[in-house]
């Protein structure tokens, strides 16, 4: 189980839940069967290095560095991700920070080259994720009414 | 912040006071016997939320703590979907339990929680002299953690761990369980401090 602002990098099978604003991101490589998964809670660290899987600019090349670690090449990298919702209709006026999260993911995975395969982004709901990178990367999605999605 | 146990003790009694306002505006919207736990006080990481908020579903009406210090944290009237659904059939007169939620049951729900945080909020600011006004609410019907977190996302003072102050209000004769919670940032949570020793210690 990955808490808010940590990740973890591996073949086990992973989960975070209750995604709101926050986005989960994982990395999947399917030449090695390993991933990384983070649940990111802010899109900017504004310098703050103690916990770099909360801030999206610290989590991406973080995991990234990892999984390089681990022998993977960015360009056999595959993105998916799911959250950056909006929980709170009146709040989000010019708070939506879940809409920043995932334009902030977007944007540095492209930096790095990394391809974003599919995502399930914004609305008003939550949703918990499993991925399991030895099972071809699976990543299905689970919403407070009980339905799945895989993606 | 650290609170020291007399800090604590002091919350409590602020929590209590606010709780027990509450918990009279709902018992007469109810009609029924409305009881109140101890406030508990929990300092929770952010990594841990899971552990104390998961995939449950539940009602969370929210308001953002204005007046004094204009962005103060959170206020929420926090409610199992089953009690929520208890609490609006009992207000509309309704005893079908295995229904969706409409418009209508969001609206009692909003009211039912602006009542509630509204008599705590004027409670506290009468015992402390310091003004809490809740903004307009929010609600949010879906997974427990994810509106949480959401709020704690907003909160204007970055932070890796939260202070949450929760009492529980419990209608046994129509089995609703319900929560308010408070999340202050830290501004507010000194200030809070500050006004309950001074007011312990006499001055």
């Amino acid at each position: 189980m990955i808490g808010i602002g940590e990740y973890r990098v591996g073949s086990f099978p992973m989960m975070t839940i209750g995604l709101g604003s926050c986005i989960g991101l994982t990395l999947y490589d399917d030449s090695l069967k390993v991933g990384a998964m983070v649940h990111i809670m802010l899109p900017e660290s504004a310098g703050r290095t103690d916990r770099p899987g909360k801030y999206a600019d610290t989590a991406v090349p973080t995991i990234i560095k990892e999984l390089n670690a681990m022998g993977c090449k960015n360009r056999s990298l595959v993105a998916k991700m799911a959250g950056g919702a909006a929980m709170f209709e009146y709040f989000g006026a010019n708070l939506n920070i879940g809409e920043r999260n995932a334009i902030k993911v977007r944007a540095l995975l492209e930096e790095h080259h990394i391809h974003i395969a599919k995502e399930d982004v914004g609305g008003k709901v939550g949703r918990s994720v499993t991925f399991l990178p030895a099972n071809n990367g699976k990543f299905s999605i689970r919403r407070a009414d009980g339905t799945t999605a895989e993606l | 912040m650290k609170l020291t146990s007399v800090q604590s003790d002091a919350i409590q009694e602020l929590g209590n006071i606010g709780a027990a306002h509450a918990a009279t505006t709902l018992s007469q919207m109810l009609g029924s016997t409305v009881e109140m736990s101890v406030p508990a006080i929990k300092a929770i990481d952010i990594a841990e939320l899971g552990s104390y908020m998961g995939e449950e579903s539940a009602a969370m009406v929210a308001f953002e703590l204005q007046g004094d210090i204009p962005h103060g944290g959170y206020i929420v009237f926090y409610i199992s979907r089953e009690s929520a659904i208890r609490l609006t059939n009992t207000m509309l007169g309704l005893t079908d339990m295995n229904r969706a939620m409409n418009e209508m049951d969001e609206s009692a729900l909003l009211e039912v929680g602006n009542i509630m945080v509204s008599a705590f909020l004027d409670a506290t600011a009468e015992l402390l002299g310091f003004i809490m006004l809740p903004s307009p609410p929010a609600l949010s019907i879906d997974m427990a953690h994810a509106a949480m977190s959401s709020l704690i996302s907003q909160m204007p003072e970055e932070i890796d761990e939260i202070l949450l102050f929760s009492t529980e209000l419990v209608c046994e004769e129509h089995k609703i369980d319900s929560d308010i919670i408070m999340l202050p940032e830290p501004t507010t949570l000194a200030k809070i401090v500050e006004l309950m020793e001074n007011m312990m210690k006499g001055i």
